[in-house]
């Protein structure tokens, strides 16, 4: 039987600095074991996460931010931050590093089959509504979902992920993008402003739409009233929760809301379910 | 469920004989504390006349620190060498939160192998407290002093002897040699639970308890019940039913390693932006109580605390869980909104 606690080895295969800052940089890993290569395309949807794992710096819990049909591999955007997230930004193209996943329940795609999806992401917390994005914009996913409309902020245009992909969907008429920037800069195409005040100003209709939210602490707590004076009902509203982890299976404890581990029952909750849960995000 | 009964000086003697062929953990006396240790001198066992080990039997299952995998380039998980050993003499509250803890790391996707090997590999004999402590509670959550959850054999002692309940085929496989009790024997038993039971608290009022801690979260309540606590952790430490963990590397050793961890601690939920779910003692202290008597009861409709009394009795400042569940019933909190 399979020791849930032991990462499986991985190589990195690309690097991909993605902010002019250089603290966010995308970690492209290949399988080294045939096994947990099929073993793991089996079981991911898009908005599960992996333990990542570097011995003798621990592990970090990290959202998956490619899509199954781009290719054999996983990516991660990371941002550099403590410990383990320093070491990982240290490492080359070739070096191994260990695995654990795919971990929580990702978003429930196939109940959404038919609605329109608002896709809302700020910073770098895109990274998992960027691979459900792409998931669903594969010539074999789309037909399935109806308008598809992407609302993502950054603090200034060098910290916006994933640059020439998203460049591309501008141009795309299967997806409607809006791009947001604290504060103006020159040559700026799209809105200036926060999340929340820019939403609000796009003003989505809630009809058969569900609204999918990802972002810093402080966006969500404000975005969330702007969706719900929109008339977007809490259980048609998704957002995914972070929180420290260590096993991620649910074993060790620290990850609970009430009843809940965020590891293993999310991460990704209606805010109906976060409703029904003590207040302690 | 079989009922036999043995001496205590054939007891004593069936010990000895176990030892030959198991690993035996009992009771021993180290420096006027008792802990469960494998026995190599089977004299050193104590048997009668103590209310419960200072550390909990579930650091036979999952010790405070153990060695999950081995480095070389690649993390290797460490080989199953369990054998077939005997756990004499814990208590039934401490084997009542064996079945939680077997709950808590035991799913069907991801079960702990760790746990489950240990916990396979062990007979359970268990010992029925005839003289609760003062600190002792497990009437009022659903345990007695004669429980027999999650054990194969439970002994009661009876004078001179022991009344020897044998519940599950392991059990019957140890104590086959041993005479049936008889039925003045039996009644004798009975009377004597009856008489301790009797003593015991009352239970409590789970799913009450469970909606009233529920309304208590975003009050004042927490502030006041927390408000001598050192943040010391020694209540999960040495409490039975507590599972929390950390994963660290030992890099000299090279070896990833889990040790016991606690919701007292500011570092465990902490997260690496700075932010912390509960960064002061008042939500920690909250953490701990809704997670076994309302989370717990959210699960598997059963309260998470098994009634030791350890969290009592060791608490250097007196934090009393009991006094906590009883203010919270009388929804002390109320009228204490933030």
């Amino acid at each position: 039987m399979k020791n849930c606690y032991e990462p499986f080895p991985m190589h990195i295969e690309r690097i991909v600095i993605e902010t002019t800052d250089t603290t966010l940089k995308s970690f492209e890993l290949t399988f080294d074991r045939e096994a947990d290569r099929k073993d793991f395309f089996v079981k991911y949807n898009p908005g599960q996460f992996c333990q990542l794992s570097i011995f003798g710096k621990g592990e970090a819990p990290i959202g998956i931010a490619s899509a199954a049909w781009e290719g054999d591999f996983v990516r991660f955007t990371v941002q550099k931050l403590g410990k383990f997230t320093s070491a990982i930004h240290a490492m080359h193209v070739g070096d191994p590093i260990g695995m654990r996943g795919p971990l929580g329940n990702g978003f429930p795609l196939d109940k959404w089959k038919g609605m329109n999806i608002l896709v809302i992401g700020g910073g770098c917390a895109f990274s998992t509504l960027y691979a459900m994005t792409k998931h669903i914009l594969h010539p074999s996913h789309r037909a399935d979902y109806a308008e598809i409309t992407a609302l993502y902020g950054t603090r200034n245009s060098g910290l916006c992920l994933y640059k020439p992909v998203i460049e591309e969907w501008h141009n795309r008429n299967d997806i409607v993008v809006h791009q947001a920037i604290d504060v103006p800069e020159d040559n700026w195409k799209y809105h200036i402003g926060f999340v929340p005040a820019v939403l609000e100003e796009m003003a989505p209709k809630p009809d058969n739409t569900v609204a999918v939210l990802c972002g810093p602490p402080v966006m969500t707590k404000f975005t969330l009233p702007i969706l719900t004076k929109l008339a977007f009902p809490p259980e048609r509203i998704y957002t995914s929760l972070e929180k420290r982890m260590k096993c991620g299976v649910g074993h060790c404890g620290r990850c609970n809301i009430g009843h809940k581990y965020v590891c293993k029952d999310g991460p990704v909750f209606t805010l109906k379910e976060l409703q029904e849960l003590p207040n302690e995000i | 469920m079989q009922a036999k009964w043995i001496s205590k000086k054939e007891l004593k003697k069936l010990l000895t004989a176990w030892t030959k062929h198991y690993l035996v953990y009992a009771p021993i006396d180290n420096d006027h504390e008792l802990a469960f240790q494998m026995v190599k001198e089977p004299a050193r066992i104590v048997v009668d006349g103590y209310s419960n080990t200072r550390y909990p039997a579930k650091s036979l299952f999952l010790p405070q620190s153990e060695v999950l995998m081995k480095y070389d380039g690649i993390l290797h998980s460490v080989e199953n060498t369990e054998k077939e050993k005997i756990l004499f003499g814990i208590r039934p509250c401490d084997a009542h939160a064996m079945q939680l803890l077997e709950h808590a790391l035991v799913d069907v996707e991801n079960p702990d192998l760790y746990w489950k090997q240990k916990r396979e590999s062990a007979i359970v004999i268990s010992k029925a407290c005839i003289a609760p402590e003062e600190t002792c509670f497990c009437t009022a959550v659903g345990g007695s002093p004669f429980n027999t959850a999650d054990s194969d054999v439970l002994l009661v002692e009876m004078g001179e002897d022991y009344c020897v309940y044998v519940l599950t085929e392991k059990g019957i496989s140890l104590c086959k040699e041993l005479p049936d009790a008889e039925d003045t024997q039996l009644q004798a038993v009975k009377k004597l639970t009856k008489k301790v039971v009797g003593r015991m608290p009352v239970l409590l009022p789970k799913q009450e308890l469970h909606n009233a801690l529920m309304a208590s979260f975003e009050t004042e309540f927490w502030k006041d019940v927390s408000q001598s606590c050192l943040g010391c952790g020694v209540c999960t430490f040495l409490c039975p039913s507590c599972f929390c963990f950390d994963i660290v590397d030992e890099t000299v050793r090279k070896e990833r390693v889990r040790n016991w961890d606690t919701c007292m601690f500011r570092t465990y939920s902490l997260e690496a932006s700075g932010h912390n779910p509960r960064p002061t003692k008042v939500e920690r202290t909250r953490q701990r109580i809704m997670h076994k008597f309302a989370y717990w009861v959210d699960l598997i409709d059963e309260i998470g605390c098994t009634g030791c009394g350890r969290c009592v009795k060791y608490c250097p400042v007196n934090i009393d869980i009991r006094e906590i569940a009883e203010k919270a019933l009388h929804r002390e909190f109320e009228g204490m909104k933030k």
